[in-house]
């Protein structure tokens, strides 16, 4: 089959503050007529950067190409002239991109933007290119098109947004579409109906696409091929089932490792360093996987944490006196038992009320109503003095690890600073020494403790915030997200240390997550919840195996397998 | 819509007691007693307190205050203590073919919307081609201009254009619909001259905020032309800051501009504050400062319902 | 002890200014500017400026006198100099207090937000309603024109832009994670306020401040020229100015001229490095221009 795009010895450059960056080097592809290529690399691999030259519309200064051609069709693009390219854009090369809130223009309607293209490309007239808005808008799915074409973008849900960026995508019947992150902002299970309706569209229209993910799982359901971008290079590229089942490079073979799969139960997560040293040396990694040993729980388990019945509501609607007459359920009567030394998984969507939940269980919000009792005591009722005393035995991490340390405080500081309010360690030099040890502890240098946040890794910085978070020696973690901003290859050493740390320490946690797969791969229980309640409670392998509601089914069925549907056993 | 335009009209009365603190706070208890500087030394008691019965100041402070109340809502604010005027006379006019106000805002609103249209094509063409020679080299020439005070453009181009030029008269103003622009193009080459700088910044850098936003970066992926993307998705959206800007800008084009009409001798409402400035006539500051607070607040909800109306993403609860 | 890093954000900032060559000029002549106000204050420069002499008034400048003497047979040069002081300490105490009272009340309104933000939010949109030329000529009026009440004017009236801005900061922040951490590890309201908060907006405070200084040289000099800035007989480049009126019919430049170059240095130099100040201390909108 020949090829519709081929990428050849392309070299990008960013002009920075320090001089020249290479952000992608000597990359060459092909992507075949009608098929998929998927893109994937983590951040900073370039591999948006590479899609961004397709379209040429890398933002110029800073960047520029610096080499390379880019044949579509049997033309150069980099030789097309400015007026040449845009007959390209959008007619036969089209784009979607990540963040379906800010990439739509927020004052026009949604079909005043589809029908810009055809006007522009097809040369369509206000009426034809509005019927025919209506009836792509009606093929990717939005219910009431004929009303919706004249919606604005933020009277739509974010799945409904990336839909209208589809069909503004394919409004001209491109050759190649573009998709870079379409469904990293969105939730597993409209993900997976996005996913679905761009296969769907593919074939129907055969296209070629090029589809661009930091998540593997979603490369193997939807990519033909396959190309891994790591710092600018790539390092790999094949088919599907050639890159999953026998991955040749070391990094590519690190990535898959690491994954969390719903299918197995590691005791720990090889990451990318056992297969990889940092300047790309292989390693013979030979470990034999672990199976974990599920820890059942007993009746005389103790219990640490309990929740009664806690709620918690916000206002929504306000009539004109100022009476709160609709209320947003965010947390609607949960009761759960967190057993000591081990893991409960809470796991939802975005919206369900899992960290509201959360937030609400160390009284960083204050619940609407209910019990919270931590190891016999009501914490609800605790005053301001007993509840500071209350917070040297829980803590919390947090999901953004950009944000969650305070970017003009040495590191050494935030981890001394709870000492300092809880008054543990004589002085400063004792607490001076209990920071480097928790570094030690971590796996950091202690002689980084004077450095400042913006100076680490967001991997380093998570470790820094469990080095804080155990400053004041707690019993009971909770883990908001904290491994989801997380690239897949640090997320695992993460997840590793956290489990080594329970072990070592008897840690309580309560993990917090969208992703089933990590819950399922951390916890010893799991809590689905939804709409503010908890739909199904049980251990981490039945829920899996023999999940009961409903919603946990739709969920389990929405993650990307991960497994090429080559390799399926069924196909 | 309606809902909010209600409650933001209702939230006007605190806005409103609040100013009315301030002002009476200012004037009444701080300022001192005027009545004994305007009786003058030799004054014997009985003389000062017929004074402060002119004044409204007689009295235990809550009494005052209710004067004051009362001045508000008659809308009568005594009369001037220079020209013994009434005060709503001196702002108003004895007809609205000679009013200060007339005088302001025809100087005043020609200006400013000379000035706009200016500054909202330069921003945009410097927008356009952001980073170039172009763009730096009117920077430059912006922040220089906005760095010389505004007294000396007026100084230096009434002098020169007016007085060693003689292309325009220098003062005072006419009352016929057609004579009085004889009077009024050069303030207003003054207005747009000393206002132009700080706006074309303004405006380039609503523009730019926009520029870079991810919806610019999909218009253009759809293939249209700078041009387009630039005049149909950059300026619709600026369109909302600029809108709310302008309406906010009203009130102070109302009461005039103080020192170009008090340099032109024009008989505007800045010229009248510049004399009552000049004069220390309470009277008239007090009755200029409530009223252009009035008038700021109401344009203010006009501004803030105009975005409701422009910008889709509000959503009114 | 450990050694704190180098590498601060205020570090890193303060290198990305030394690399903008302008920047550095123009914080050059400011500094100039302060060293000179400085001299002018201890006596150490044109320490004659009020000699009067009546014999010589209105000359051109000459060998003698630089920049000419005014009516009263002053040295212009001199009056001049001592205007550079009289702006600048207007500029410092006059912003200063907006300052502080900007960023407390700011501060206080974003971080606690219900009835503490409800009043400090009438306070200012009151404030803010009422014309600035008019309140500020209230205050002269009543206080009766000098320096101090100058500076205290332009203090208690100019505080509303920075009280906004860093409230809507303090909004901002309250809610990010490295907050929220602060009170799950039990750190009071103050701590979080002003140990984690106020370090992250200060650049912020930083940035009007500068900007802040310069519109109020600017407005010394009108409500000097309007009669509501200092006390007669005080150098001032507004009353400089203001003479001007007269002067330049009867061909008298040289007033007019120099008030209106010192400014002019002064002013761009500052909004300049208030250009440059701003790209360094706010990385994040450099790209943009």
């Amino acid at each position: 089959m020949s090829d519709l795009l081929q990428i050849k010895n392309l070299t990008v450059e960013f002009q920075t503050d320090d001089g020249p960056v290479e952000a992608v080097r000597n990359v060459s592809f092909n992507i075949p007529k009608g098929k998929t290529v998927g893109l994937v690399g983590e951040s900073g691999s370039g591999k948006s950067v590479s899609s961004l030259a397709v379209m040429q519309l890398i933002p110029n200064p800073p960047g520029r190409v610096k080499n390379g051609e880019i044949i579509f069709d049997g033309e150069n693009l980099l030789d097309h002239s400015d007026a040449k390219m845009r007959k390209v854009r959008g007619n036969r090369i089209s784009m979607i991109f990540q963040e379906p809130m800010t990439s739509l223009n927020p004052v026009f309607t949604v079909g005043d933007q589809i029908i810009e293209s055809l006007m522009l490309h097809k040369k369509m007239n206000k009426k034809q290119a509005l019927d025919r808005a209506i009836e792509l808008l009606d093929q990717v799915g939005i219910p009431d098109p004929k009303t919706r074409v004249h919606a604005y973008p933020h009277e739509m849900s974010g799945g409904q947004r990336q839909r209208v960026m589809i069909a503004m995508a394919i409004s001209c019947e491109p050759e190649l579409l573009i998709a870079d992150e379409p469904t990293t902002a969105l939730d597993v299970t409209i993900q997976k109906q996005i996913l679905e309706l761009i296969a769907d569209l593919q074939k129907k229209y055969g296209m070629s696409v090029l589809f661009i993910t930091h998540d593997l799982g979603v490369i193997a359901d939807i990519a033909d091929d396959v190309v891994v971008m790591y710092r600018g290079d790539i390092v790999e590229k094949g088919t599907t089932e050639q890159i999953f089942k026998q991955p040749k490079h070391p990094y590519t073979k690190g990535l898959i490792a690491c994954r969390p799969m719903l299918e197995q139960n590691p005791a720990r997560l090889p990451t990318v360093s056992d297969f990889m040293t940092v300047d790309g040396k292989e390693i013979d990694y030979k470990a034999t996987p672990v199976e974990k040993t599920v820890r059942p729980i007993t009746s005389d388990q103790p219990v640490l944490l309990e929740i009664k019945n806690i709620n918690k509501h916000f206002p929504l609607h306000k009539s004109f006196f100022g009476k709160v007459t609709e209320w947003l359920r965010a947390v609607d009567g949960v009761s759960l038992k967190v057993h000591k030394g081990r893991t409960l998984g809470l796991v939802g969507e975005s919206g369900c009320g899992k960290t509201t939940l959360g937030r609400t269980i160390l009284r960083l919000i204050e619940p609407t109503n209910g019990d919270i009792f931590y190891n016999g005591t009501n914490i609800t009722e605790l005053n301001k003095e007993e509840m500071r005393e209350m917070r040297k035995k829980m803590q919390i991490i947090f999901q953004d690890p950009y944000a969650s340390l305070n970017p003009r405080m040495t590191i050494g500081m935030a981890i001394m600073e709870p000492m300092i309010i809880h008054k543990i360690g004589k002085n400063k030099q004792e607490q001076m020494d209990r920071a480097a040890s928790l570094m030690e502890k971590v796996g950091l240098k202690p002689e980084m403790l004077n450095r400042y946040p913006h100076e680490f890794s967001g991997g380093q910085r998570q470790r820094i915030c469990i080095a804080r978070a155990l400053a004041v020696e707690p019993d009971f973690i909770i883990c908001d997200e904290s491994v989801s901003a997380l690239d897949v290859s640090v997320q695992a050493q993460i997840l590793n240390l956290l489990l080594d740390l329970q072990e070592e320490m008897g840690l309580t946690y309560v993990f917090i997550s969208h992703d089933l797969a990590v819950v399922k791969f951390f916890s010893d229980e799991v809590a689905v919840m939804n709409k503010g309640k908890v739909v199904e409670m049980s251990d981490a392998v039945s829920i899996y195996k023999s999940p009961k509601d409903p919603y946990t089914k739709k969920l389990l069925e929405a993650i990307p397998r991960g497994i090429p549907k080559t390799m399926l056993p069924s196909s | 819509m309606l809902k909010y335009a209600i409650r933001r009209i209702l939230y006007m009365f605190p806005i409103l007691l609040g100013i009315t603190l301030v002002t009476f706070l200012l004037f009444n208890v701080a300022g001192g007693d005027p009545a004994v500087q305007m009786a003058g030394k030799y004054a014997t008691e009985a003389e000062i307190e017929a004074i402060r019965k002119d004044l409204g100041t007689s009295g235990p402070l809550y009494v005052q205050f209710g004067n004051y109340i009362k001045q508000i809502v008659t809308f009568d604010f005594g009369r001037s203590w220079a020209t013994k005027q009434e005060v709503t006379r001196m702002i108003f006019g004895e007809e609205f073919r000679t009013s200060p106000m007339l005088v302001s805002v025809s100087l005043t609103f020609p200006a400013f919307f000379i000035t706009l249209v200016l500054a909202i094509s330069i921003g945009l063409l410097l927008t356009f081609y952001r980073g170039g020679v172009l763009d730096k080299s009117i920077m430059v020439v912006c922040l220089g201009a906005i760095s010389i005070s505004s007294l000396v453009y007026i100084l230096f181009l009434q002098y020169y254009l007016g007085y060693k030029l003689g292309l325009f008269p220098i003062s005072g103003i006419s009352y016929d619909w057609v004579d009085k622009w004889n009077y009024l193009a050069l303030p207003i080459i003054i207005f747009v001259a000393l206002s132009l700088g700080s706006n074309v910044l303004f405006f380039r850098t609503i523009f730019l905020d926009e520029v870079f936003q991810d919806y610019v970066r999909t218009a253009r992926a759809k293939g249209l032309s700078n041009k387009v993307v630039m005049f149909r998705h950059v300026l619709r959206n600026a369109l909302i800051p600029i809108i709310t800007l302008v309406v906010i800008q009203i009130p102070f084009l109302i009461t005039g501009t103080l020192l170009i009409e008090s340099f032109f001798s024009l008989p505007g409402l800045g010229g009248l504050i510049y004399n009552a400035i000049n004069n220390a006539d309470f009277p008239v500051i007090k009755a200029m400062t409530f009223i252009s607070a009035v008038l700021y607040m109401f344009f203010q909800l006009l501004s803030d319902i105009l975005y409701a109306v422009v910008d889709p993403k509000v959503q009114l609860k | 002890m450990i050694r704190k890093s180098q590498n601060s954000l205020w570090n890193d900032a303060f290198q990305r200014l030394k690399k903008n060559k302008l920047s550095m000029v123009c914080l050059f002549i400011i500094i100039a500017y302060i060293i000179l106000a400085l001299g002018c204050k201890l006596g150490l420069f044109f320490p004659s400026f009020n000699e009067t002499n009546n014999a010589i008034s209105y000359q051109a400048p000459s060998a003698e006198h630089w920049f000419g003497t005014d009516f009263m047979g002053r040295d212009v040069m001199a009056r001049a100099a001592h205007g550079t002081l009289t702006s600048l300490t207007v500029g410092l105490w006059g912003t200063g207090l907006a300052v502080i009272i900007g960023t407390l009340l700011g501060s206080l309104a974003g971080y606690f937000g219900k009835l503490v933000d409800e009043g400090i939010v009438w306070l200012y949109t009151t404030i803010d309603t009422i014309p600035y030329i008019l309140l500020v000529s209230a205050f002269s009026l009543v206080l009766g024109p000098s320096l101090y009440t100058l500076c205290i004017a332009i203090g208690l009236t100019t505080w509303v832009g920075l009280c906004r801005v860093v409230r809507a900061e303090f909004i901002k922040h309250r809610e990010k994670e490295y907050v929220q951490a602060a009170s799950s590890i039990g750190a009071s309201h103050a701590r979080r306020i002003f140990t984690h908060i106020l370090p992250n907006v200060f650049h912020i405070v930083l940035i009007q401040f500068s900007l802040g200084f310069v519109s109020t040289i600017k407005s010394e000099v009108i409500l000097s020229f309007l009669g509501l800035g200092v006390e007669p007989g005080t150098p001032s480049w507004g009353v400089m100015i203001n003479n001007a009126k007269q002067e330049l019919a009867r061909g008298v430049w040289w007033g007019l001229a120099s008030a209106t170059l010192l400014m002019f240095v002064l002013v761009l130099a500052f909004n300049l490095f208030n250009d440059a100040l701003r790209d360094a201390l706010d990385p994040k909108l450099k790209n943009k221009s």
